[in-house]
């Protein structure tokens, strides 16, 4: 496989992908819309920071599932990992890619789980909200782990994208927060919440390291 | 930062995938450094000259010489 396969365009497997991506968001925003408009869900009260949340967490749980089930299978996996190449993955590869998928889908439940217990049970009991707040403790340790794992089995590029992704996103988000801050201390712009502000992060991370990403020749 | 990697590969007869996995990176990484996309670390230019049984400068060019 040379670099000249990898710029005829769109592959049979990315257009695949794109597909399946299309299929599964467009079935998720479909039961979504079904659960607002029979009363199931009850958006009225979410701020904008929640409905963004939801998105965010979506998809990464979309995409989690997506990259954690075609881990199972070493073509699959290969196509999905490297589409110019026709070579299946090693079983060390695919049980990367599964970890990859598995930190994704984590961290979409993690951002999903307060705005959902939120907006499922209005007003949330004390006791609940301490149980979905335990339950996100033990998630996130995982996906510590989980990413340390990654962090310690990808190779130096991957790395440097991610190391890059968390320098720029600090720059950005500092130079942001405190003009935002300064607005805020002279009644000129309205307070955010942590909610509002971790949301703004996860959204400026992904934008982010995708773009990097696509710059290194991932897609 | 320019480099013989693309042809130092094909003159083996080498895919991308099979440089990949002699020097333990991932393909898209062996495409990156190929297309300038990607500056590899010391220790990464240390192996790869040492596979090419090459030095670094023979295979790297910063554009300064």
């Amino acid at each position: 496989m040379t670099t000249s396969a990898l710029k005829r365009g769109p592959t049979p497997v990315r257009l695949a992908l794109a597909a399946a991506g299309m299929v599964v968001g467009g079935g998720l925003g479909w039961a979504i819309g079904r659960l607002v408009k029979h009363g199931g869900l009850d958006l009225s009260g979410a701020g904008w920071s929640d409905l963004a949340a939801g998105t965010i967490a979506a998809m990464l749980l979309a995409t989690g599932l997506m990259v954690g089930l075609a881990s199972f299978n070493a073509r699959i996996a290969g196509r999905m990992m490297d589409p110019a190449s026709d070579r299946p993955a090693r079983p060390a590869q695919t049980v990367f890619y599964r970890q990859q998928g598995v930190v994704m889908a984590l961290a979409g439940v993690m951002l999903a789980a307060p705005v959902a217990a939120r907006l499922l049970w209005a007003p949330l009991p004390a006791a609940l909200a301490q149980a979905v707040m335990a339950g996100i403790v033990a998630l996130f340790l995982l996906q510590t782990l989980l990413n340390l794992t990654v962090w310690m089995r990808a190779d130096e590029m991957m790395r440097r994208m991610i190391a890059e992704s968390g320098s720029v996103c600090f720059w950005v988000l500092q130079g942001a927060l405190f003009l935002w801050a300064a607005a805020e201390k002279l009644d000129l712009a309205p307070a955010l919440s942590a909610w509002d502000l971790m949301t703004i992060l996860m959204g400026v991370y992904l934008v982010v390291s995708s773009v990097l990403s696509v710059r290194r020749g991932f897609s | 930062m320019k480099n013989r990697l693309k042809v130092l590969r094909a003159e083996r007869d080498w895919s991308q995938a099979d440089l990949a996995d002699r020097l333990e990176v991932s393909r898209q990484t062996i495409n990156a450094l190929e297309t300038g996309k990607y500056d590899p670390s010391l220790p990464l230019a240390f192996k790869i000259a040492r596979l090419f049984g090459q030095p670094i400068e023979a295979i790297f060019d910063d554009g300064e010489a």
